[in-house]
C-alpha cells in the first residue's frame, strides 16, 4: 500500500489515528469501561527519531498508563540517557486500502503542539516501509 | 509518571541477572512478581493486561545494557531520571 504526504512547512506530516492498544482495547472492555476513541494525529516522519513520541496531551485523552520505560539520548542529554515512560498505543494510518495498521507500539510522550503536529514518527514503525522523499516534487511517498 | 512503576524497575533490576539467560525477551513484572517472560512485545502486553488488568505492571526487553532510543532533536519528555 502507498501513501503520499505533502511536505509541509514542518515537513512531512502523516494523519495518523491514535488508540489504545489492542491489548489495553481488551483489557478496558473486559473490564466494563468505555474504550477511547482513537485520536487522530498530524505525526512527522522522523528518521532521525529511532522511537515513535507522540505529545503529551494525546495520552492524556487516551487515559494511558506507563507500561514502560525508554533511556534515550537526544542533542540535549550529552551523553547520559535520560529514563522516560512508554506507553502502548495502536498506530493506524487511514485514507488507502487496505489501512496501515499497528495493533501494538511502545511511544514516549514529549511536547510538540507549539511545532504543529503531534509527535513523531520514529522507526521503529517504519520498520516494514519504503520512505522515497521527493523535494523537487514536495512529496514523500510511503509504501509498506 | 514513572514513579508509578518504580516497584516494578526495582524489581527489574533485582531479577535481572536470572533474567540473563533470556535476553532479548520482554519480561512481564507486576509489583515484586515476574509474571512470565515472552518472545514479542505484543505477546508480554498481552499478558501483562490479563494478569494485572488495567493495574500498573512493566513490560520490559531483556537487556545486559539497557538498549537507548536516538532522537536527533529535543523531546521534552517528562522524563523520570538521569540513569
Amino acid at each position: 500500500m502507498h501513501y503520499s504526504v505533502l511536505i509541509a512547512p514542518q515537513g512531512p506530516l502523516v494523519a495518523v489515528h491514535v488508540g489504545v492498544s489492542a491489548q489495553r482495547h481488551a483489557a478496558l472492555t473486559q473490564a466494563g469501561q468505555p474504550v477511547p476513541a482513537p485520536i487522530l494525529a498530524n505525526l512527522l516522519l522522523d528518521t532521525g527519531a529511532s522511537c515513535t513520541s507522540i505529545d503529551a496531551s494525546v495520552i492524556a485523552q487516551l487515559g494511558l498508563q506507563p507500561t514502560g520505560t525508554q533511556g534515550i539520548l537526544t542533542p540535549s542529554t550529552g551523553a547520559t540517557p535520560h529514563q522516560c515512560s512508554t506507553y502502548d498505543v495502536s498506530l493506524m494510518i487511514p485514507g488507502a486500502t487496505p489501512q496501515k495498521i499497528i495493533p501494538a507500539i511502545a511511544i514516549i510522550d514529549g511536547n510538540y503542539l507549539s511545532q504543529g503536529h503531534h509527535g513523531l514518527i520514529g522507526r521503529d514503525a517504519l520498520r516494514d516501509a519504503r520512505v522515497v522523499y521527493s523535494g523537487p516534487d514536495g512529496y514523500v511517498m510511503l509504501s509498506f | 509518571m514513572a514513579e508509578v512503576l518504580e516497584l516494578e524497575l526495582a524489581t527489574y533490576k533485582r531479577l535481572l541477572p536470572s533474567l540473563l539467560k533470556d535476553e532479548g525477551k520482554y519480561a512481564v513484572i507486576k509489583g515484586e512478581a515476574l509474571i512470565g517472560i515472552f518472545d514479542s512485545y505484543s505477546d508480554a502486553l498481552a499478558e501483562g493486561y490479563k494478569v494485572a488488568k488495567l493495574k500498573p505492571f512493566l513490560v520490559k526487553k531483556i537487556a545486559a545494557t539497557e538498549t537507548v532510543a536516538y532522537f536527533s532533536r529535543d523531546v521534552d519528555s517528562a522524563c523520570i531520571t538521569a540513569s
